[in-house]
């Protein structure tokens, strides 16, 4: 069921009622059935893997608090402290092992397995060798990328002792498996979300209305601009004779803005409906089109799994005694700047060699992913003299020409990554790279040849204008201006008439029908 | 204290650390200087520095991080 189809809302409509006329301390218990419910509806066939990684990890959650409560009763008895810990922390250590192994290995089969099988062919066919692998034909689970990191998170957290171990298993299912996030994120953490699942949550009707304008919100970027953006770029993509030159840039400039709509709409919606339940979803995106570097492009994109890669990733790669021993060696041998890149250096390449594989199984995803990589590190490399460069010029942090000159700079490196990520491959990059150096046909910005796009003269205004509000909401929200604060101030009037405006503008204005079946870019991964 | 100076001073030999008391804040150290900064801490004072505690507030200056320090070495 797609969180574009009125039935989703009907039942979304219903679960409301119920949730708020129920009893308090059985509230999470709706949650729990509506969430299987609605994952069952969507995809019972996929529920078993759902059900394992929520009993696994559970399972190792309890296995590691028993392990917890054992070592405090022999602490207790006052033993050697240190030694305790420290065979304590070895069981806990092969209790999260096992579980992530098993868990990783269930995502790594299913959704790289095609992938390694058909490459491996590949190379068996190079070195001549008859014998083939077979190659599985598995479909991905829905939501597998995003239950299975929460759930590892959660492994992690209680094995560093950052969080208790859920004794129940039901209430843990819940934390797995909600509902609105369950299929595109944000990827939650425990100790933030699964209080308020589990809270008795109460009826504020201004919780409903600001819930209600956030998924309205989400719809006007997802089915006036996305899906609306999608149509002009499969146009200028398919039609390879025609357009060429400055127009396949363009679509890669569409693209990014398409992408951001379709993914940050999305989560707009589902935050948006988790807020009708008194449930406040992790943020994940903090306008990332305004990012004055490609690290805080990252920061600001995709914030919970950045997040994620930052804490279970990143840091313990970059903390790992060998590599800390190899930069240490390194500065003593008198490469100081390289002894302390290194480390970092090389978690970075490896969270975003992850990071691209991640979004799927293809060669483009490990190249988009080492494509970010390699920029954070030539930034890295190259910083000080870039700064020194920028002082000469007379370039100030502070001026706004200086802030607009680097957020141009990375908007530009965002649409040049979707060359990678729109193709349907490497090749097909590549082709599109020789398409825009096949024409030079810059008077197309002004002869008018842009507005036949969208189909008609209207379409391209309606975007424009689209695109235009979210620049002018994005700019006024980046310089702190509270939004709906200010909407909520002007009275109940004022709050009612920008819903129904809001309600005219995605009705009238929006992408939708049987012709457009509205998939969410990201719900793929 | 001394040997958390000779850590930091060989890391960046620039910067005042016995005065300076927003390191992070100020930028004057990165989060690749952190990384550096805390396997050596690891290493010579064998703690276990989490990653909760890679928090600015712990790095800021010297007097914090000694006391990081020390709250490691008493947990």
């Amino acid at each position: 069921m797609s969180l574009t189809s009125l039935w989703f809302y009907v039942l979304v409509a219903v679960l409301l009622a119920v949730y708020y006329i129920t009893p308090g301390k059985a509230r999470w218990v709706v949650l729990l059935i509506a969430s299987w419910g609605f994952y069952l509806l969507a995809a019972s066939q996929y529920a078993p893997y759902l059900a394992a990684t929520t009993f696994s990890t559970w399972l190792a959650g309890r296995l590691m608090g028993r392990e917890q409560v054992r070592l405090d009763a022999q602490l207790a008895d006052d033993g050697e402290r240190k030694v305790l810990q420290a065979a304590s922390r070895k069981r806990k250590a092969r209790i999260s092992a096992g579980a992530i192994l098993l868990n990783v290995a269930v995502l790594a089969t299913v959704k790289y397995g095609g992938f390694a099988a058909s490459n491996l062919n590949v190379l068996l066919d190079a070195i001549g060798r008859d014998w083939r692998v077979p190659v599985p034909e598995l479909l991905i689970p829905l939501g597998i990328s995003f239950y299975t990191f929460q759930s590892l998170s959660y492994v992690i957290d209680v094995y560093r002792g950052k969080i208790e171990s859920q004794p129940n298993l039901a209430r843990y299912a819940l934390f797995v498996g909600f509902f609105p996030q369950m299929v595109q994120g944000p990827i939650g953490r425990y100790d933030a979300l699964a209080p308020q699942l589990l809270a008795a949550n109460r009826f504020d009707f201004e919780r409903i209305k600001d819930g209600l304008g956030l998924m309205l919100w989400g719809f006007f970027k997802k089915l006036v601009i996305a899906d609306r953006g999608a149509l002009i770029v499969a146009n200028i993509l398919s039609n390879g004779d025609t357009y060429q030159g400055l127009y396949v840039p363009l679509a890669m400039v569409l693209t990014a803005l398409q992408v951001y709509c379709d993914f940050s709409g999305g989560i707009d919606i589902v935050t948006g409906v988790a807020e009708m339940f008194g449930i406040q979803l992790a943020t994940n995106f903090r306008r990332p089109y305004l990012a004055q570097s490609v690290p805080e492009y990252w920061r600001r994109w995709h914030i919970t799994l950045g997040a994620w890669m930052r804490d279970y990733v990143y840091y313990p790669l970059a903390l790992w005694p060998p590599l800390a021993r190899a930069g240490r060696w390194l500065r003593r041998a008198g490469l100081k700047r390289l002894g302390v890149l290194l480390p970092a250096m090389t978690a970075e390449l490896v969270v975003f060699a992850v990071i691209g594989i991640w979004h799927g199984a293809e060669w483009k995803w490990l190249v988009y992913g080492l494509y970010y990589a390699i920029l954070i590190i030539l930034g890295l490399v190259l910083g000080p003299y870039a700064t020194k460069v920028g002082n000469a010029l007379g370039l100030r942090d502070e001026r706004w020409s200086t802030k607009a000159l680097r957020i141009t700079a990375v908007f530009a490196l965002a649409c040049m990554g979707r060359y990678i990520t729109r193709a349907d491959n490497l090749s097909h990059t590549w082709e599109l790279l020789l398409r825009t150096k096949a024409a030079w046909n810059p008077w197309i910005l002004t002869d008018g040849s842009l507005w036949t796009l969208a189909g008609s003269n209207n379409e391209t205004l309606v975007l424009l204008a689209a695109l235009g509000l979210l620049g002018v909401v994005s700019v006024l929200q980046e310089r702190g201006f509270a939004l709906r604060e200010r909407i909520a101030a002007g009275g109940r009037a004022a709050q009612w008439s920008v819903i129904i405006v809001a309600i005219v503008v995605v009705v009238l204005f929006g992408v939708y029908g049987p012709d457009y079946p509205s998939v969410f870019v990201y719900e793929l991964f | 204290m001394d040997k958390l100076l000779d850590i930091l001073q060989d890391l960046r030999p620039e910067v005042d650390f016995e005065s300076e008391q927003a390191l992070i804040d100020d930028g004057l150290l990165d989060s690749f200087d952190i990384v550096t900064l805390v396997s050596d801490i690891r290493e010579t004072f064998g703690v276990e520095v989490g990653i909760d505690d890679l928090v600015p507030a712990n790095f800021n200056s010297v007097a914090a991080m000694q006391a990081l320090i020390e709250r490691l070495e008493r947990a």
